[in-house]
């Protein structure tokens, strides 16, 4: 027994049925292969399947699907903007701020919720920002870099070169 | 299923979500044992894939227009519902003027991701000895609402809780709100919370007084030490009837890591809680009392 549920997902409206006790994490990933999601520890300490509902940022190994119908969904498939990557996307790259790539997609997208709320963050409140994150490769150094050089492009609202 | 593996996959149940608290309780008053009541769902879906809750039914009270208001009213104070969220709390500038040790809490619960889906009173439903919440709840003397169809009680935190995953809840009833006085002008509180990194507390207490320079009403609150959270009713008591500040709060915090029934686990020995029970005791009051 299933139920139809509409959300919308990086802009695209789908339909999926779902069971009544499956987890948003299983659909975005199983059904909907929005694969950017990572499933890991299942039970909200990691953050990797961390997405954007609604506005907020949410661990969806903690959420049930049926809960989210109509709602709206950002992962990090969504950020780039006609085939150009988010400013917090490229100074990922450029300071090299992961090593495996695993837990990439929710830095990114929690560092880029982070710097829309507030663009000059300081260390402490990065620190703090992220701390529902773990990046087991340690480059914790290095995302810290990337969001302070992200930094002025939220602030004026610019796209790097 | 991704892995297949039964741990992460949850019970099979049927999900409701009600429009309005009274069809919530009526959904509850039929399926009573067989149901749980879920908020931001962060405790109950945790439970559930550890097959330590296993209902039938799975009740949503996340959109009931009343439970996701926060109320303040001068005099009568905070009156929270059961659908706000951690994060709604700590942005709410009530809070962060007037209620520094529930502020201070909050902050340190979880992690800012967790806390834009648990809720307050999820917190206290959890009942979990190293849960942050209802510690400055206890210090500040604040109420459950439980309701049933026919029925609503106000239950003091305190006794709420009975121990771990413990509460005073019968299987038709749903709580609510909860109601945090008012603190009087010359009121001080704060939080503190010694962990090592890891998301469970070794140690955390709540310290509020009335009146700092003469102090009319203290409490001072603990938890992650014991079964449940607990106070320190005689090292309350010496610094309500003390001459000099300065010795009572070294006198206080020692009585308070003699007096408080504490357990020894995996994550510190009985000793290490007292010693550390001894020196948040201090820094709290301390930081209360302006002394050096």
């Amino acid at each position: 027994m299933g139920r139809l549920i509409t959300l919308t997902v990086n802009g695209i409206r789908r339909s999926v049925e779902v069971k009544d006790n499956e987890l948003l994490l299983d659909v975005l990933r199983d059904k909907l292969k929005v694969k950017s999601v990572k499933a890991a520890c299942w039970r909200g300490e990691c953050g990797l399947c961390t997405v954007i509902l609604n506005g907020k940022l949410v661990k969806s190994c903690l959420v049930l699907a049926v809960e989210v119908d109509g709602s709206e969904i950002l992962t990090v498939e969504g950020l780039a903007k006609d085939g150009e990557l988010a400013p917090i996307q490229k100074a990922f790259i450029q300071h090299g701020a992961l090593q495996c790539g695993f837990c990439t997609p929710a830095f990114v997208l929690a560092s880029h919720k982070l710097l829309e709320e507030n663009p000059t963050p300081s260390e402490d409140e990065i620190k703090e920002r992220l701390s529902g994150l773990i990046c087991r490769c340690g480059t914790y150094y290095e995302i810290i870099e990337a969001i302070k050089d992200a930094s002025k492009y939220y602030q004026l609202g610019r796209k790097p070169r | 299923m991704s892995f297949g593996a039964p741990y992460f996959t949850l019970p099979e149940f049927t999900y409701h979500k009600p429009k309005t608290l009274k069809e919530a309780l009526e959904l509850l008053d039929t399926y009573r044992d067989e149901a749980k009541v879920m908020a931001g769902g962060v405790g109950l879906v945790a439970f559930m894939k550890e097959r330590l809750m296993s209902p039938s039914h799975v009740i949503d009270i996340k959109e009931i227009p009343e439970l996701k208001r926060v109320e303040y009213r001068e005099g009568a104070g905070l009156k929270i519902g059961a659908a706000v969220t951690l994060s709604e709390l700590e942005n709410n500038e009530i809070i962060k003027k007037k209620y520094t040790a529930l502020y201070q809490a909050i902050k340190k619960a979880a992690d800012p991701i967790i806390r834009n889906r648990a809720t307050l009173v999820g917190n206290i439903c959890e009942a979990l000895p190293w849960v942050d919440g209802p510690i400055p709840l206890i210090a500040y003397n604040a109420k459950v609402e439980v309701m049933s169809l026919n029925d609503v009680r106000l239950i003091p935190v305190s006794d709420f809780i009975k121990g771990p995953v413990e509460i005073d809840l019968a299987p038709n009833e749903i709580a609510t709100f909860i109601h945090v006085p008012d603190p009087p002008p010359e009121s001080k509180s704060t939080f503190l919370k010694f962990n090592t990194g890891s998301e469970f507390a070794l140690a955390t207490m709540a310290a509020h007084v009335v009146g700092s320079v003469k102090p009319k009403e203290v409490y001072l609150v603990y938890g992650a030490v014991s079964t449940k959270p607990v106070r320190a009713s005689e090292a309350e008591r010496i610094i309500l009837t003390s001459e000099n500040i300065k010795e009572a709060i070294v006198e206080a915090a020692t009585k308070a890591s003699q007096e408080i029934d504490v357990v020894s686990d995996v994550l510190a020995s009985e000793d290490y809680r007292r010693h550390l029970i001894k020196v948040l005791t201090i820094n709290a009051l301390k930081s209360i009392f302006e002394v050096s």
